[in-house]
């Protein structure tokens, strides 16, 4: 073990000194940034200037609508007018982005406010009138003499909520914050998931860099003169040990990039959600996904000299951490159903699905996690003794990428 | 020589799928002691240095390092320079030397120092960071070389040291490898040229097709295997020379014919037993070469049968 860790720190110093790992380890989490960001900023750099809006008041009621359209941060560049229709219609055919509102007593009897348009006005005007519907309905009913504690009823309408059975049982054992409890309880499951889930991401992708390495080692025809000093398992292990560190370290940097920002720039307090005692099995099925892929990547890798004549066999097991992508979909509309079931026992599929279930589920199924959790532990234990086969003779194979037929011949052996 | 024994490899076999790839090799090497291990391409160095070094197991026999049986063989206690070379490429030639001298729990301090030394030795001065890929073939060499010695090792092996290499490294090399022997040193090399070989070694040991063919100290080589053979410049018939006594065999191109001699044969009286007729311009008489012996060997003109073992 002693050796491993020796390769593993070799195999973490050789990539963090190498500039391609750092620029991607710090253009990630940028690009990420960037990708958030930058949409948002061109679509207000393409808005269009404020929408000319005359508007003719005769029921002196603009003042209010004024400060609701503010709480909905409408701006729109507003005269008040009281030119007779036919030539303020006249000079709207004239003008671009510009509108004619007429809150007129007739109007409002009526329910039916008239608004011109002339050309280029944005589809979103039409979205910002809704805003003054309610100030309207308020001005309607108050013309009809109601109470304002009348009004107040008639406008807050009726609305269906649905509430779970254990929030219910919870408010009628008088918990005043049921429906707040339930929501943390919720972000205790997702944040520790979604943690989990950054983190099997990014070991699973460095991991992905161990059939590199091996393929390299190769090809550099290094691998014997390192064979010399310790063995092909301890060669093997070292690698898988160094890129989980690698991986981490990059889960790490990441995390200083998106702690700040979570916390201090959307107010979120991260870590209460984070720290509970569920994050640890959560962990331990990211560290177990990263394991089993490793081990399919180094055994892999050494069955591989040259990149570029990789064949289709090679190109698809590199595809395998993606596989879960395949039945996300089901997955996502029944976190319960038959095929999350099987998504969580098929161990290629397991990690991914599992921590995604364990995420969005309120009450874990303990007895599929614990079968999930046996299969997939033996998976790796099984994949990592096919793997050592593999390893041991491939690495020291060179001059051509080993066939399907020969990795076969030598799990046999 | 010290007569204390480092290596002993004892009949060591190794088979792919049904074929003998290795057969009952044995051979030991000692302390202070440059021992060569040769044969055509093929005949199975790499594969017995390999078993040697516990990257491939053997079917058959055994590997002693000192006491030590295989598999609880100090592995850093030995230096390995492999055929089949190779450094990684985007390092820097300091952290590779570093890196195996850690492989081989050799401590950081000592090792940076004695790859300083080295490096200067080698004509690499100054060039500590460079990386591997900056370097030329026979600059990546001497690196290699460095990484095989840098933990001091008590067993150097070294498979085809000196190929790819131009004669003035090869002098460095050669010096070196002496040194070390000098130092103590158990040193296990193969190589294909054979004049270093006579230069450098005490010992050797040749295969064939897997097999030993012939083994012993240079002179006792020399003494049994390297028979007389006389050239002669002339203008004869084969049937001719076919008639002069204990010629084992003739070779013919054009007028050079090389004609060679048995064992045992005493030139002055064998002169005198010429028959008339033999036309001679030029001739000469000299020993057979380990060259020749070695070439004899891998064309098959000198079978196993045929060879008298030291």
């Amino acid at each position: 073990m002693r050796n491993s860790f020796k390769v593993a720190k070799w195999e973490l110093k050789r990539n963090i000194k190498n500039k391609s790992f750092i620029i991607s380890l710090f253009l990630t989490p940028i690009l990420f940034i960037v990708f958030a960001t930058v949409p948002t900023l061109l679509e207000n750099s393409d808005e269009q200037e404020s929408v000319h809006v005359y508007i003719k008041d005769e029921l002196n009621s603009w003042s209010e609508m004024e400060k609701v359209l503010a709480a909905l941060e409408v701006e729109w560049d507003v005269n008040m007018t009281t030119e007779p229709e036919a030539e303020l219609l006249e000079r709207l055919q004239e003008q671009e982005n510009t509108a004619y509102i007429a809150l007129t007593e007739a109007a409002l009897e009526e329910g039916k406010i008239q608004v011109y348009l002339s050309e280029n006005v944005e589809d979103t005007f039409t979205y910002q009138l809704n805003g003054l519907e309610e100030p309207l309905r308020q001005l309607q009913l108050q013309k009809l003499g109601l109470s304002t504690e009348e009004i107040e009823v008639l406008t807050k309408g009726v609305i269906f909520e649905e509430v779970p059975l254990t929030e219910a049982e919870e408010t009628a054992m008088g918990d005043p914050e049921g429906i707040t409890a339930g929501a943390e309880e919720q972000l205790k499951r997702i944040v520790p998931g979604a943690t989990a889930g950054i983190i099997l991401f990014s070991v699973v992708i460095t991991g992905m860099m161990i059939f590199q390495s091996a393929s390299q080692e190769k090809k550099e025809k290094v691998a014997e003169i390192v064979l010399s000093s310790l063995t092909p398992e301890e060669l093997m292990n070292g690698k898988i040990i160094g890129y989980f560190g690698l991986g981490m370290v990059q889960v790490f940097v990441w995390m200083l990039f998106a702690i700040p920002i979570i916390t201090w720039f959307f107010e979120f307090p991260l870590f209460s959600y984070l720290v509970v005692p569920e994050l640890l099995l959560l962990l331990f099925i990211s560290f177990a996904g990263y394991l089993l892929f490793a081990a399919i990547f180094v055994g892999l890798g050494a069955t591989v000299e040259d990149m570029n004549a990789t064949s289709n066999f090679q190109a698809m097991v590199m595809m395998l951490p993606f596989l879960p992508a395949i039945i996300i979909g089901p997955v996502l509309s029944n976190p319960s159903g038959l095929i999350a079931q099987i998504g969580s026992y098929f161990p290629l599929t397991s990690p991914a699905i599992l921590l995604f279930r364990l995420s969005v589920l309120e009450e874990w199924p303990w007895v599929e996690i614990i079968i999930s959790l046996v299969l997939l532990v033996s998976s790796i234990w099984l994949f990592m003794k096919l793997a050592g086969k593999i390893f041991k003779t491939g690495i020291l194979m060179y001059g051509k990428n080993a066939t399907p037929q020969e990795i076969w011949k030598w799990i046999r052996q | 020589m010290s007569g204390e024994i480092v290596l002993s490899v004892n009949q060591l076999g190794k088979s792919f799928k049904e074929k003998k790839i290795i057969e009952n090799i044995s051979f030991d090497v000692n302390k202070g002691e440059i021992m060569a291990i040769l044969g055509p391409n093929g005949a199975g160095k790499s594969t017995t240095i390999r078993n040697i070094m516990g990257i491939m197991y053997p079917d058959e026999g055994s590997v002693t390092f000192h006491h030590y049986k295989a598999g609880t063989i100090p592995r850093h206690k030995i230096g390995y320079l492999p055929e089949e070379r190779g450094l990684y490429k985007s390092v820097s030639i300091m952290d590779i030397l570093l890196y195996f001298a850690e492989l081989k729990d050799y401590p950081v301090a000592k090792a940076k120092q004695r790859a300083l030394a080295y490096l200067a030795k080698f004509g690499l001065e100054g060039k500590e960071k460079t990386s591997i890929e900056e370097l030329s073939k026979g600059m990546g060499q001497k690196v290699q070389f460095i990484a095989a010695i840098i933990h001091e090792p008590e067993l150097l092996i070294l498979d085809e040291p000196f190929s790819g290499l131009d004669p003035v490294s090869q002098e460095v090399f050669k010096q070196e490898i002496k040194d070390l022997a000098n130092k103590g040193t158990a040193i296990l090399l193969s190589s294909h040229q054979m004049n270093l070989v006579e230069e450098l070694c005490d010992r050797l040991y040749m295969i064939h097709q897997g097999s030993k063919v012939l083994s012993g100290t240079l002179a006792e080589v020399k003494k049994d295997y390297a028979n007389f053979k006389c050239s002669i410049h002339g203008d004869n018939e084969t049937a001719l020379l076919e008639k002069i006594p204990d010629v084992q065999r003739i070779e013919q191109n054009g007028k050079q014919s090389i004609l060679y001699l048995s064992v045992e044969v005493d030139i002055p009286q064998w002169l005198k037993q010429w028959p008339d007729g033999i036309q001679v311009e030029e001739l000469s008489i000299d020993r057979t070469t380990l060259h020749e012996i070695f070439i004899e060997i891998a064309t098959g003109k000198r079978t196993k049968e045929g060879v008298r073992h030291a």
